[in-house]
C-alpha cells in the first residue's frame, strides 16, 4: 500500500520514493541538481540525534540533509 | 605542431572529486592563488608547459551544477562563456558517476570543447564498479580519460586528447531531451536569435525554462518580450508533466544520465567495503559519535599545543640569538630600533605559522581527506543552528580554538554570504591559542583553575548568546545543512602536504603585510614616547570603567599585534611577575575577559579585510572593542562586590 509521508518519518532502511519537494526555491534546486528529482529511491541510512539532519542515500551517494529541509520532501513507501 | 603555442584550460567539477589534485599536479608550484574580479572567491590559476604549449591551468571552485545556488556557481559559468578557455576538463568521480554526470551534461550544454577526466578509476574495483569508456565516449561524444588523479596517471591522455579537440576546432554538443521539452527549447532558441550575450542560444533557452534568476535579468535588459514566452512554455511544461519547469529539465538531466548509467556500467558485488560502513556506525552513532568526536578533538589540541608549545620555545631561542646578533650589527637608533620591530614582526609572524598553524592545518587536512570533517558537520548540525548557522560552521569553530586566522579563512565554506560573515564574525569570538595563554597564565594561575575554566564556559555562552542575537538581527533567512559525505579512505601524504603548503603559504599572504607594518608602528608610538600619552588617554576607560592600572593601556594596544603579548609584556609594565601583588583576582578576570573579546588580533583583521571588505571588518572590530569594554566594565563591578 502505498502512503505519501514525509521524508523525516520514514524508517531507518526503508526505501521510498520522491514525490515532491516544497523547499525554497533555491535549496530545492539545489536539491534536484544532486539528483534527488521526483520519482527517485531515496533511503535513509542514518538520523543525528537531538533532532539533527539525516543521512540518506540516494543514486548511489550518501547526502547530509538538514532536518527543515528534509520536513519539506515528500516520499511516497511501496 | 607550433612551438610554444598559448593554451587556456579549466578543471570543472564537483568538491571532493580530486579536481585540486589534479591541479595541483599538473601545475606543481607553478600557481598562483587570487581572488576572482570583484569576488571574494579565490581563483587558483597555474602554468604547464606541455609539448611545446604553454598551457595555463584554472582551477574553477567545486560547483554542483551551473545555477547560481553560490558565488562559485555564478563564477564558473561566467568563466567558461565569457573568458572562452581553449578547452574544459571535467573532473569526476568515477565511483560516483550518475551524480556527477549531472554537472557534465550541463557543461556539454556550454557546447566548448570539453575532455572527460573520469577519477578515482583504482577505486573502483573494490567497489565493483565496471564502466564502460568506450560507450560512454560515444554516448557524450567528448574524450574520456580514466586517471588517477593522486599517482597522476592517465594526465597525459586528456591533454593529449584536450590539445587535439583544440586543434581540430571540436566543441561539445549537448544531448538530447525529450520531445515536449525540445520543442519549448526550440521554440525560445529561435526567439534568442541574434541576441549579443556571450552564452550559447540553447543554454540561455534551458536557463530560462529553469526560471534562473540571473539570466531572466540578462535577457530582460536585452528583450524583455522573450521573458512572456519562456513564462508561457513554462506554464505548458508544467501542465504536461505536473511539476515546476524546473523541476522537469532537472528531471529530465537525471533520466538521461539514469539511461547513460545503464548503458555504461555494471555492478558486482564490492570487495569488503564493510569495515567502512561500520566506522561509520561507530563514528555516526547517536551516542557514541560524540565521545569518540571529543576524543579525536581531545588528540587533535593534546598534539597541537604539546608541539607548539616545544617549536615555540625553540623559536624564542633563535629570536633572542637574533636580537644580540642585529643589536651588535646596529647597536642604537631609531633606525635601528625600528628595523628591529620590522625583524621581530616577521619572526612572531613564524612563531605563530610554524608551531601552531602549521601543525593545524596538517591534522585538519589530515581529517578532511580521511572524511571525518564531513561526519563532526553531521554530528553537529543541530547545536550549530542553535547560532543561526548550520553544521558545516562546526569546522571553522574548531579551528578558532587553534589560531582564528585559520578558522576565519575556513569560513568559505558555508555557502551564503550571510552564513559566511555569521560564521566568521563567531569565529573571532572564539578563544586562540594565545588567549587560552592569558587565561591559564594569569587566571587559572593566580585566581584558580576552576575560574580559568569558568572564564572559558562564560565566553561559550557569550558567542552562544551573540550567535543567537546576529542570526536574527542579520537579514535573510539562515540555510539548512546540504552536503555530501564522502566515504572513509586512506589519507593520501602528498595530497595532506600539498594542502597544508598552500594553505600556510595564504596565511602568510595575507596577515604578513600588517603584521609588519603595524609593528613597526607600534614602534614609532613607542620611540617617541607616545604609548604613555596614549594610555593615559584611555585612563577614563582603563582606570575608572574598568578598574585596571593605566599601564594596561598600553598591552591593549601591544595585544593587537598578538594578543599573548598582553601577559607578557604585564610583568615589564607592572614590574614584577608575581601578579597576584599587584593586581586583584576581579582585575586580573577582568583583565582576561577584556582581552577575550576587545580585538581579533591584526592577523584576523587582515584576513577579514580580505574576505569581506573595509566596512565589514569595521563593523566586527568596532563593535567588539565596544563589547569588550561595556562587559569588563559590568564584571569588575560585579565582581568587586563578591570578591
Amino acid at each position: 500500500m502505498a502512503k505519501d509521508i514525509s521524508l523525516i518519518d520514514l524508517k531507518i532502511g526503508q526505501k521510498a520514493k520522491i514525490i515532491n519537494i516544497a523547499g525554497g526555491r533555491i535549496a530545492t534546486k539545489r536539491l534536484l541538481d544532486l539528483g534527488l528529482t521526483p520519482n527517485t529511491e531515496i533511503k535513509i541510512l542514518r538520523r543525528a540525534p537531538f533532532l539533527g539532519p539525516l543521512q540518506i542515500k540516494v543514486r548511489g551517494s550518501k547526502i547530509i540533509l538538514g532536518r527543515g529541509l528534509a520536513a519539506k520532501i515528500t516520499v511516497t513507501t511501496e | 605542431m607550433e612551438k610554444n603555442k598559448k593554451i587556456e584550460i579549466v578543471l570543472a567539477g564537483h568538491a571532493n572529486v580530486g579536481k585540486s589534485v589534479t591541479f595541483n599536479h599538473l601545475t606543481g608550484l607553478h600557481q598562483h592563488i587570487g581572488n576572482w574580479p570583484g569576488k571574494t572567491v579565490a581563483k587558483k590559476e597555474g602554468t604547464l608547459h606541455y609539448k611545446g604549449y604553454d598551457i595555463n591551468v584554472i582551477d574553477l571552485p567545486g560547483i554542483y551544477s551551473l545555477t547560481p545556488y553560490s558565488m562559485e556557481e555564478i563564477i564558473s559559468r561566467e568563466y567558461i562563456a565569457t573568458q572562452k578557455p581553449n578547452f574544459i576538463v571535467n573532473v569526476v568521480d568515477s565511483t560516483n558517476l550518475e551524480r556527477n554526470l549531472l554537472l557534465t551534461l550541463q557543461l556539454l550544454e556550454l557546447e566548448k570543447p570539453m575532455v572527460l577526466a573520469l577519477n578515482m578509476v583504482d577505486l573502483l574495483k573494490k567497489k565493483g564498479i565496471v564502466i564502460d569508456y568506450e560507450k560512454l565516449q560515444a554516448i557524450l561524444n567528448i574524450p574520456v580519460a580514466p586517471i588517477i588523479a593522486i599517482e597522476r596517471k592517465g594526465f597525459t591522455k586528456f591533454l593529449d586528447s584536450g590539445i587535439e579537440l583544440v586543434n581540430k576546432k571540436k566543441t561539445a554538443k549537448p544531448l538530447k531531451y525529450s520531445q515536449e521539452v525540445e520543442t519549448c527549447i526550440k521554440e525560445l532558441n529561435s526567439d534568442l536569435h541574434n541576441i549579443d550575450l556571450p552564452y550559447p542560444r540553447r543554454w540561455l533557452a534551458i536557463k530560462l525554462l529553469e526560471k534562473d534568476q540571473d539570466i531572466q535579468k540578462l535577457i530582460w535588459e536585452k528583450r524583455a518580450e522573450i521573458l512572456n514566452k519562456a513564462t508561457n512554455l513554462s506554464d505548458r511544461l508544467k501542465k504536461i508533466y505536473g511539476h515546476d519547469s524546473s523541476t522537469v529539465i532537472s528531471n529530465e538531466r537525471c533520466q538521461l544520465v539514469s539511461r547513460i548509467v545503464k548503458k555504461t556500467i555494471k555492478l558486482t558485488e564490492p570487495i569488503k567495503l564493510s569495515w567502512k560502513e561500520q566506522l561509520d556506525n561507530l563514528t555516526c552513532h547517536k551516542i557514541w559519535g560524540y565521545p569518540v568526536m571529543i576524543a579525536i578533538l581531545a588528540c587533535m589540541f593534546l598534539f597541537i599545543f604539546s608541539l607548539g608549545n616545544y617549536l615555540s620555545g625553540f623559536l624564542e631561542i633563535i629570536s633572542l640569538s637574533c636580537q644580540s646578533w642585529y643589536e651588535n650589527l646596529f647597536p642604537s637608533g631609531f633606525l635601528a630600533s625600528l628595523g628591529w620591530s620590522g625583524l621581530e614582526s616577521i619572526i612572531a609572524l613564524a612563531a605563530i605559522a610554524l608551531p601552531y598553524i602549521l601543525p593545524f592545518y596538517l591534522i585538519l587536512f589530515i581529517l578532511e581527506d580521511w572524511g571525518y570533517l564531513a561526519r563532526i558537520a553531521f554530528l553537529m548540525d543541530n547545536f550549530m543552528h542553535k547560532v543561526g548557522v548550520h553544521g558545516k560552521a562546526s569546522i571553522p569553530f574548531m579551528l578558532g580554538f587553534g589560531c582564528n586566522v585559520p578558522a576565519c579563512l575556513a569560513c568559505r565554506i558555508m555557502e551564503t554570504q550571510r552564513e559566511k560573515f555569521l560564521a566568521t564574525f563567531l569565529t573571532t569570538l572564539i578563544p586562540c591559542s594565545a588567549v587560552t595563554v592569558i587565561i591559564m597564565g594569569l587566571v587559572g594561575k593566580y585566581v584558580g583553575i576552576s575560574w580559568a575554566f569558568a572564564l572559558y564556559f562564560f565566553t561559550l555562552i557569550i558567542i552562544f548568546i551573540l550567535g543567537k542575537i546576529a542570526s536574527k538581527i542579520l537579514p535573510g533567512k539562515p540555510t539548512e545543512l546540504i552536503m555530501e559525505m564522502p566515504d572513509y579512505k586512506r589519507p593520501h601524504l602528498r595530497t595532506v602536504l600539498m594542502q597544508t603548503w598552500q594553505n600556510l603559504k595564504e596565511f602568510v599572504y595575507i596577515a604578513g603585510p600588517l603584521v609588519i607594518i603595524s609593528g613597526m608602528i607600534i614602534e614609532v608610538l613607542k620611540q617617541a614616547g607616545w604609548l604613555k600619552l596614549i594610555a593615559n588617554f584611555l585612563s577614563p576607560i582603563t582606570v575608572s570603567w574598568l578598574g585596571l592600572p593605566a599601564a594596561v593601556g598600553i598591552l591593549l594596544i601591544l595585544g593587537i599585534l598578538r594578543k599573548e603579548l598582553i601577559l607578557v609584556m604585564l610583568a615589564t609594565v607592572l614590574g614584577t611577575t608575581n601578579f597576584a601583588q599587584v593586581l586583584s583576582p576581579a582585575q586580573m578576570i577582568t583583565l582576561a575577559i577584556v582581552s577575550i573579546f576587545y580585538i581579533p588580533c591584526i592577523a584576523t583583521i587582515a584576513v577579514l579585510l580580505k574576505e569581506f571588505g573595509w566596512k565589514k571588518t569595521m563593523a566586527i572590530t568596532i563593535f567588539e572593542i565596544t563589547f569588550a569594554i561595556i562587559l569588563g566594565g559590568l564584571t569588575f563591578k560585579l565582581l568587586e562586590t563578591i570578591l
